[in-house]
C-alpha cells in the first residue's frame, strides 16, 4: 500500500491502523492500535504527531510493550539485568547470553514526560530527598519504589568514574534503599600522551592503552558475575556472535541517520529518528525484533526518498540536535517551526559506532565503552559533533539543557565555543523540562528564532569550517 | 617556588612537595563580583569559585580530579580559556578492586611526570620519606588540636596546612569553644565565606567537635604506616590517600558511614549540620540517606555561593537548632 507520509495525531492513528489492516498489515504479536497505550497512562502520546506509516506503527509499538516483554522474559526464567548508566555496552554482553535480558532502568527518564507527570515518580524521588535540583532521571528511584514500571531486575550494573553526578548519586541512593549494585570504573578518557601506547577507538577518539586495559579488566569482572548469575559459562565465540548482532543494529541505524539527515525531503520526522536511535541501547529487551523494526525503517525510508516524498518543506532548517529532549512533544514543535533534524549527539553516539569485529571481543567492548562521549572532555564531545556538522550539513546547533543536569552547567559553554571557532553557524541553548506545556510559547519563539536566523543568512555562510 | 594549586583532598601534598614545588590546597572564595570568568546557572559554587580563583592567580599550576562531574568539567574550561598549564587527576569512585587501588597509583605516577614537565624535579626516596614524615607530624598536631581551637580557627588552621604547609601548624593561638552542645558538620566542602556558619553556630551556644567537611578533618588521611614506609615509600603514600579518605562519591560510600558513626559517638555529638553546595549532586543525595541513618537531629544548610549563606534566615534556623537541642 502506497502512503503518502503525513505526520497524523494518535486519533488519526486509529483510522490509519484500519486501513493499514485492510491493505493486509503484517503485526508482530505486540502488534496493536496505538491508542490503547494511553490506557497505560501515557498521556503525553495523545499530544505527539507520528509518522503514518506501518513501520512507524511498529516501531511505536514495539517501543510500548517492553514492560510486557521483560515481565515475559521473567515467566520463562531469564534473568533480567538492569545495566545503568553506561548506555550501550554492557546489553551487548548480556545478550551474549542465551538466558539474560538486559535493559536501562535509566529509562524512567521518559516516563515523567510520557505520563505527564501523572505517575507520582518525581513525588517518590522527592520524598526519597532527590528534589528537582537532579535531572529527571530521579524517576528511576519511583519506578524502584512501585515496582509499577519495570519488573525490579535480578541484577544491577553501574558504571561509575567519569559518568554525571546525577545518575552516580542517585545510584548510590537506590543502593542505600536496599538494591544490591555491582559497580565498575569508567575512568575518564584522556588524550594519550606522545610517549604512550594508543588505540583509535570507534567514533575516532583516540585513548591511551593503558586505559583500554584497565576497561577491559572491569569488563572482564562484569562477565565473570554475569555468568554466575546465568549460571553459562561465556566464551569469546559467544561475545562475538553477540557483537556481530549489534553491529546488525548499528549499521542499520548509520544508514538510517545518514538517509534521513541528508535527504533532500525529510524522510522520517525527529521523534520516529529519536527512538530508533534509542533502540540502540539495549535493543528494547529483544535484539532480533529491533533488527526487523530498523529494517523496516529503513526500508521506509528508502522508498520514500526514491519516491521523492517525504516531510516539511524542503528548505526546512537542517538543526543538530545535542542531549535528549526530557519532552518529546519538543521534537514536534522544532519540526512546526520550520526545522528538521539532520544531526544528533543525544548522549550515547558511542552506541550507535559499529564494535570491531576484528580483535578479540572483550578488547572491542572496552573500546566501545570507552568511546562513550559523556567519559572523556566536553571538548572532545564537540569536535565530533563538529564532524557530524560536516557530515549532515547542519546548518544550527540546538544545545537542549537537561533540568538539573550535573554535565549541563558547563557543557554548553564549551559546546557552543568549539562550535563557533570552527563554523559560522547559530549555536543556542534552550532548557527543556519533561512537560513543556507551561513554557511552550517561550521555546516555540526561539525555535522559530534560530530557524529564521538561518533563512536570512547567505547561503555560502553555512556549514564551512572557518579554517577552510 | 611555582604553586601547585588544588583543592582535593585526593591529591597529595608531600607528593607535589617532593617535586620541588609548592602545594596548595585552596579554600576558594568569591570576590563578591561578577567578574569571573565563569557565572553559569546550574554551576555549584565551589567549581565556580575554584576556576574564578585561578584565573586570578599569577603563575600557578592548577590540579583537578575526576571526584564530581562538574571539577572535571571545571577542567575543560580551564583548558580551553585559561593559560594556566592544568592536570586532571582520575581519582577512581570504586575502591574495593585491586584494579581501582593501582590506577590510584598510576595517577600518582601521571601526576608527577607533569610536575617534572612543570618545572619539578623527580624526588628521591628519602625526599619523600622527609616529607611524609613532616606532613605525618602535622596531621598529628593539628587533630590533637581540635578541642583546643574554636571551630572558625581550626577550619583556618587546616586552610593554612593546605596552603602554607606544615611549617605553619602550632603557630596559632589557643582560644577553645566555650559552647556545650557538641555538634559535627558534614558535607561538602565550605567556601571561605561559609566559615561564617562555625563562627555563628559557636556563638550561638553550639560546639563543632567534628568538621567532617571535605576540607575538614575528613580530607586528611589517616597517618603513614613506618614500617610500610620502609618497604614501598610510593605504595603506602597512595595507599593510605586512596583508602583512608571517605568521600561521599565513593561507589559504594559505605565507608563514609563506618567512619563517621565511630567519629561521632566518640565525640558524643548530638546534633549535625549538614552542609550543601547548591547543585552538589553526590552531596545533596547524601543528605535524605544521613537523615534515615542516624538517630540525631540533622539541619540542612544549602550554600548558594553568593555570600548568603548566613544570612538571618540561616542564623535563625541555626538558632532554632540549637534551642531544640538545648
Ligand atoms: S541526563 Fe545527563 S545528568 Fe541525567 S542521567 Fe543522563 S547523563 Fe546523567
Ligand atoms: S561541592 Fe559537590 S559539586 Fe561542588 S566540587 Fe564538591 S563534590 Fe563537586
Amino acid at each position: 500500500m502506497n502512503i503518502e507520509p503525513k505526520q497524523i495525531s494518535l486519533e488519526k492513528w486509529d483510522e490509519q491502523y484500519n486501513k493499514l489492516r485492510k491493505a493486509g498489515l503484517y503485526e508482530p504479536s505486540y502488534g496493536g492500535r496505538l491508542s490503547r497505550h494511553v490506557e497505560d497512562g501515557d498521556m503525553r502520546l495523545l499530544k505527539l504527531k507520528y509518522d503514518n506509516s506501518a513501520a512507524a506503527l511498529r516501531l511505536w509499538n514495539f517501543l510500548l510493550t517492553e514492560e510486557d516483554r521483560l515481565k515475559n522474559a521473567r515467566d520463562n526464567c531469564k534473568k533480567l539485568i538492569g545495566t545503568m548508566k553506561d548506555l550501550g555496552t554492557i546489553p551487548v554482553m548480556a545478550y551474549s547470553f542465551e538466558n539474560t535480558i538486559a535493559f536501562y532502568p535509566d529509562g524512567a527518564w521518559w516516563i515523567p514526560c510520557v505520563m505527564e507527570l501523572n505517575a507520582g515518580l518525581l513525588e517518590i524521588a522527592d520524598s526519597l530527598g532527590i528534589d528537582e535540583s537532579f535531572c529527571p532521571v530521579r524517576a528511576m528511584l519511583g519506578a524502584f519504589a512501585t515496582e509499577a514500571h519495570f519488573p525490579i531486575p535480578d541484577f544491577l550494573i553501574c558504571s561509575v568514574g567519569a559518568t554525571c553526578d546525577d545518575f552516580s548519586a542517585i545510584a548510590q541512593r537506590l543502593n542505600g534503599m536496599g538494591h544490591p549494585i555491582f559497580w565498575w570504573e569508567m575512568p575518564h578518557r584522556r588524550n594519550p600522551k606522545s610517549y604512550e601506547d594508543k588505540v583509535i577507538l570507534p567514533g575516532g577518539f583516540a585513548a591511551p592503552k593503558c586505559q583500554l586495559e584497565f576497561v577491559k579488566s572491569e569488563l572482564e569482572r562484569i562477565k565473570v558475575a554475569l555468568s554466575e548469575i546465568s549460571g553459562q559459562e561465556m566464551n569469546d565465540e559467544k561475545l562475538s556472535a553477540g557483537i556481530i548482532k549489534a553491529n546488525q543494529v548499528r549499521k542499520y541505524l548509520s544508514e538510517l541517520r545518514y538517509l534521513a539527515f541528508t535527504a533532500e525531503l525529510c524522510p522520517l520526522p525527529a521523534l520516529e529518528m529519536l527512538i530508533a536511535e534509542m533502540l540502540a541501547i539495549h535493543f528494547c529487551s529483544d535484539i532480533d525484533e529491533t533488527i526487523e523494526v530498523l529494517k523496516d525503517l529503513l526500508d521506509e525510508v528508502k522508498t520514500r526518498i526514491k519516491n521523492n516524498t517525504g516531510f516539511f518543506d524542503r528548505d526546512a532548517v537542517k538543526i543538530f540536535w545535542v542531549n535528549p529532549v526530557a519532552d518529546l512533544q519538543v521534537m514536534n514543535l522544532l519540526e512546526d517551526c520550520g526545522g528538521r533534524i539532520c544531526g544528533t549527539e543525544y548522549l550515547f553516539s558511542h552506541a550507535l559506532d559499529e564494535i570491531p569485529e576484528n580483535i578479540p571481543p572483550l578488547d572491542a567492548l572496552a573500546q566501545m565503552a570507552l568511546a562513550d562521549p559523556m567519559a572523556g572532555s566536553t571538548i572532545d564531545r564537540a569536535s565530533r559533533i563538529c564532524n557530524d556538522i560536516i557530515k549532515y550539513g547542519s546548518e544550527a546547533v540546538l544545545i537542549s539543557r537537561i533540568p538539573g543536569a550535573s554535565h549541563c552547567a558547563l557543557e554548553g559553554e564549551i559546546i557552543g565555543q568549539v562550535i563557533r571557532e570552527n563554523f559560522d553557524i547559530p549555536v543556542v541553548e534552550i532548557e527543556v523540562p519533561p512537560i513543556t506545556d507551561a513554557m511552550k510559547p517561550t521555546v516555540r519563539t526561539r525555535l522559530e528564532a534560530l530557524v529564521e536566523t538561518v533563512k536570512a543568512r547567505p547561503q555560502n555562510k553555512i556549514h564551512k569550517r572557518r579554517t577552510e | 617556588m611555582k604553586k601547585v594549586i588544588y583543592t582535593c583532598p585526593y591529591v597529595s601534598a608531600e607528593w607535589i612537595a617532593a617535586y620541588g614545588l609548592k602545594p596548595c590546597r585552596i579554600v576558594p572564595y568569591s570576590n563578591g563580583t561578577n567578574s569571573g570568568i565563569i557565572r553559569t546557572e546550574g554551576l555549584c559554587p565551589y567549581v565556580r569559585d575554584f576556576i574564578n580563583n585561578l584565573n586570578e592567580k599569577e603563575e600557578c599550576i592548577a590540579v583537578f580530579t575526576t571526584l564530581c562531574d562538574q571539577m572535571r568539567r571545571g577542567f575543560d574550561i580551564v583548558t580551553s580559556r585559561l593559560d594556566t598549564p592544568a592536570f586532571l587527576m582520575n581519582i577512581p569512585s570504586t575502591w574495593q578492586t585491586i584494579a581501582s587501588q593501582k590506577l590510584y597509583l598510576d595517577e600518582l605516577k601521571r601526576l608527577g611526570n607533569f610536575l617534572v614537565q612543570s618545572g619539578g624535579k623527580t624526588p628521591s626516596d628519602e625526599t619523600l620519606a622527609e616529607g611524609m614524615l613532616k606532613y605525618n607530624k602535622a596531621r598529628k598536631s593539628i587533630l590533637e588540636m581540635n578541642d583546643k581551637l574554636s571551630a572558625l580557627q581550626y577550619a583556618q588552621l587546616l586552610e593554612q596546612f593546605g596552603k602554607n604547609g606544615p611549617d605553619e601548624v602550632g603557630r596559632m593561638g589557643f582560644s577553645p569553644c566555650c559552647s556545650s552542645i557538641p555538634l559535627a558538620i558534614v558535607g561538602s566542602p565550605l567556601l571561605k565565606h561559609d566559615f561564617e556558619i562555625l563562627e555563628i553556630t559557636e556563638l550561638l551556644g553550639g560546639r563543632i567537635v567534628l568538621n567532617a567537611t571535605e576540607n575538614g578533618e575528613r580530607g586528611l588521611c589517616s597517618p603513614f604506616n613506618k614500617r610500610k614506609l620502609k618497604e614501598n615509600l610510593l605504595m603506602e603514600l597512595a595507599d593510605t590517600y586512596f583508602n583512608s579518605i571517605h568521600d561521599a562519591s565513593r561507589r559504594p560510600n559505605s565507608e563514609l558511614y563506618k567512619w563517621l558513626k565511630i567519629n561521632l559517638v566518640e565525640r558524643e555529638v548530638k546534633g549535625i549540620i549538614f552542609h550543601r553546595n547548591i547543585w552538589c549532586d553526590i552531596w545533596h543525595a547524601e543528605l535524605q540517606r544521613l537523615k534515615d541513618w542516624i538517630d540525631l537531629p540533622v539541619l540542612d544548610i544549602e550554600s548558594t555561593g553568593d555570600n548568603q549563606s548566613t544570612n538571618q534566615n540561616t542564623i535563625n534556623r541555626i538558632r532554632a537548632f540549637l534551642e531544640m537541642l538545648s
